[in-house]
């Protein structure tokens, strides 16, 4: 009798986990939810999965760095997928990941490796090129900005790719365009990114991007104090919504779709750890829509974009991501 | 080596650079003003930090909800001398450790703020925008060459920051209760055989420092920005206790110590943003800390000994 109830039990636990669903928790980096760009478009990719499978969704906040190890390793202990999101927490997973070995980790900006670690990074730089090339047509003073966050890998590929976008411009229209550009030094303080671009902006600068997160909102708002004539260029998400009309467009990160492909791997067991990268082709990175600026920019000049779009898809432009690969960097010949 | 004399140049011959100087200073200036109401009677107030985050939080809150930033302003100082309130009731009152209750209240308000965000907002991070203070527009006197350009535009709230300063001089310095104020935090046992009430003094000075310190945090959120993200106070109620004490625990001394390390905060953004200066990426690193090595060369060679009143941090219990 009690073997069959033994038998009996350990097919009611595993028909239980068979039809329970999966549980994901999600870990922010110290932007934190509502940082309007990253750490948002990363929960909305949580929210996707979980409208469309079986998914408990949850999140847990980080406030400062020594929060990772903790929040990684308490989402570890009660979770079937963990997503962790940010260079920043790089150290962290690496010495957390191993000790789970259950556990699914979908790791975003950085690489651990890891048999249960997927890790996903984008190539930033490609969509920063874009908007730096349009920057530099649409600028009226000669000068553009860009204001960081702290100076890390993903950061630094938004600022060479943006760089280059403004340098091809110029060796193509013959224009001289000039960069001025910035660090804050905190993702999360929206008053310094504030008068960083403020500064920028009295040193000639009229259109600034800003690869800031939360401090990036400031640029934003910068921006819109500034009046007409002063754009600010949004990151990662759509942000042209936040100041209409100021936010000429923004270099599109869909970390989502990343956070979203990564969890649907673990539901239809396709998962498997290594490194996937995203880019333009795939629609990984790219550019608003453009919703409330679109008319203020000439048409020959979209054209000149989708021909770039075109040549950095089919591989005939080849975007810097580092500083070494920037000063290589030679625009090359392309007819509009 | 030129283009570096250049770029500094540059950076003192732009108005902006003083502008925003200003404007950084600004919270720190009254944040570090309510240190000092507090420390003169004797009170350790660290928690000024979580009070300028909850000021912040009330600005914007009352802003969106009257539509009058002006009230978000009345709200955020209501909510900030409720905190002070309770770090008076705990250090006053109960005569308990007055680093420990200010921790706590850090943590208060970075928990409060961060549960009401998503129950007034619906999300969590940050709010939408709200309608900031209005700045100040000075007319003609736009058209002056530089200070037109510093001075044009600024919020009201800069004003206020330094009117406070010359208000809280001539409070503490002046008048009867500022005296009693200097001798409750210096000798409280003098000052109590006296007749002086030394509770009341006290949790005027503390209640002051509420005030003053959600003032500050609501400069940043309904003066600055229009918006309140989390933690936006982001330690800068940590260098305002530091402006208190290179200030020497005086108004006027606070407010230099501030404008100090405003000045020193937009030099840097000011440098980085010169062009001819062609900076690696890495050297940016440096930049941030510029505002820190001016405060050692300041502290170190220029200020002398700072005192603090001699009763500061400890509770008065009447036998």
């Amino acid at each position: 009798m009690r073997k069959y109830l033994v038998a009996f039990l350990a097919l009611v636990l595993v028909l239980g986990t068979i039809g329970m669903s999966i549980t994901v928790f999600f870990v922010t980096d110290t932007g934190g939810l509502g940082d309007k760009s990253f750490n948002d478009s990363a929960w909305a990719g949580v929210e996707m999965a979980a409208k469309k499978y079986d998914v408990t969704a949850n999140v847990i906040q980080s406030y400062e760095q020594a929060d990772y190890i903790p929040n990684l390793t308490a989402a570890a202990q009660v979770s079937d997928v963990v997503v962790a999101v940010g260079f920043m927490m790089q150290d962290a997973l690496a010495k957390v990941a191993p000790q789970f070995p259950n556990t699914k980790f979908i790791f975003i900006d950085g690489v651990v490796k890891s048999p249960n670690v997927e890790n996903f990074l984008f190539k930033e730089q490609q969509g920063a090129f874009l908007v730096g090339y349009l920057a530099a047509a649409m600028t009226k003073t000669g000068k553009v900005g860009y204001v960081g966050g702290i100076p890390i890998p993903p950061v630094l590929r938004y600022q060479y790719g943006y760089e280059a976008g403004v340098k091809t411009y110029n060796v193509l229209n013959g224009a001289n365009v000039q960069v001025l550009s910035g660090y804050v030094g905190s993702f999360d303080d929206p008053a310094a990114g504030k008068s960083m671009t403020n500064s920028q902006f009295s040193e000639g600068a009229d259109i600034v991007f800003a690869a800031a997160g939360l401090s990036g909102l400031g640029t934003i708002e910068a921006a819109k104090d500034a009046g007409k004539g002063h754009f600010a260029i949004g990151v990662d998400q759509d942000q042209d919504y936040l100041a209409p009309g100021y936010v000429l467009t923004s270099a599109m990160k869909r970390v989502n779709v990343a956070v979203f492909d990564g969890i649907k791997s673990v539901v239809e067991g396709t998962f498997k750890g290594g490194t996937i990268t995203l880019t333009l082709k795939d629609n990984g990175i790219g550019m608003s829509p453009m919703t409330y600026t679109k008319q203020l920019v000439p048409k020959p000049i979209f054209h000149q974009l989708d021909v770039l779009k075109k040549a950095i898809i089919d591989g005939k432009l080849v975007v810097p991501g580092t500083k070494e690969a920037f000063q290589a960097f030679q625009v090359p010949q392309i007819q509009f | 080596m030129n283009a570096w004399i250049q770029a500094i140049i540059n950076v003192f011959i732009n108005p902006i650079f003083y502008k925003s100087t200003l404007n950084q200073s600004t919270p720190l200036i009254l944040a570090a003003l309510g240190g000092v109401y507090s420390e003169t009677t004797g009170v350790v107030n660290i928690a000024l930090e979580g009070i300028m985050l909850i000021g912040a939080f009330g600005g914007v809150v009352g802003s969106y909800f009257t539509g009058n930033p002006w009230y978000g302003l009345a709200l955020g100082v209501l909510l900030g001398v409720a905190m002070a309130a309770l770090h008076a009731w705990a250090s006053i009152r109960y005569a308990g450790d007055q680093i420990i209750s200010g921790a706590a209240l850090i943590l208060l308000a970075q928990g409060i703020t961060g549960f009401s965000l998503v129950e007034l907002f619906g999300k969590p991070g940050s709010t939408d925008l709200v309608r900031s203070i209005p700045l100040v527009n000075l007319g003609s006197f736009e058209n002056v060459p530089f200070f037109g350009k510093i001075f044009n535009s600024l919020s009201p709230l800069v004003y206020i920051a330094f009117a406070s300063v010359a208000f809280s001089w001539f409070l503490i310095y002046k008048t009867r209760l500022g005296l009693r104020m200097r001798s409750v935090g210096n000798n409280p046992e003098a000052a109590d055989t006296l007749g002086v009430n030394v509770y009341n003094v006290r949790y005027f000075g503390v209640l002051m420092s509420g005030v003053f310190a959600s003032l500050g945090g609501a400069f940043l959120s309904i003066g600055e920005l229009g918006q309140f993200t989390e933690n936006m106070s982001n330690g800068r109620g940590f260098i305002a206790l530091a402006a208190m004490i290179i200030g020497n625990w005086s108004p006027t001394g606070a407010m230099w110590a501030s404008i100090l390390f405003g000045a020193a905060s937009a030099f840097n953004d000011q440098l980085q943003s010169q062009g001819i200066l062609h900076l690696a990426t890495n050297t940016q690193y440096l930049f941030g800390m510029i505002p820190y090595i001016i405060t050692l060369i300041v502290v170190g060679g220029l200020v002398g000994k700072s005192r603090a009143p001699s009763s500061d941090g400890i509770p008065y219990i009447k036998d």
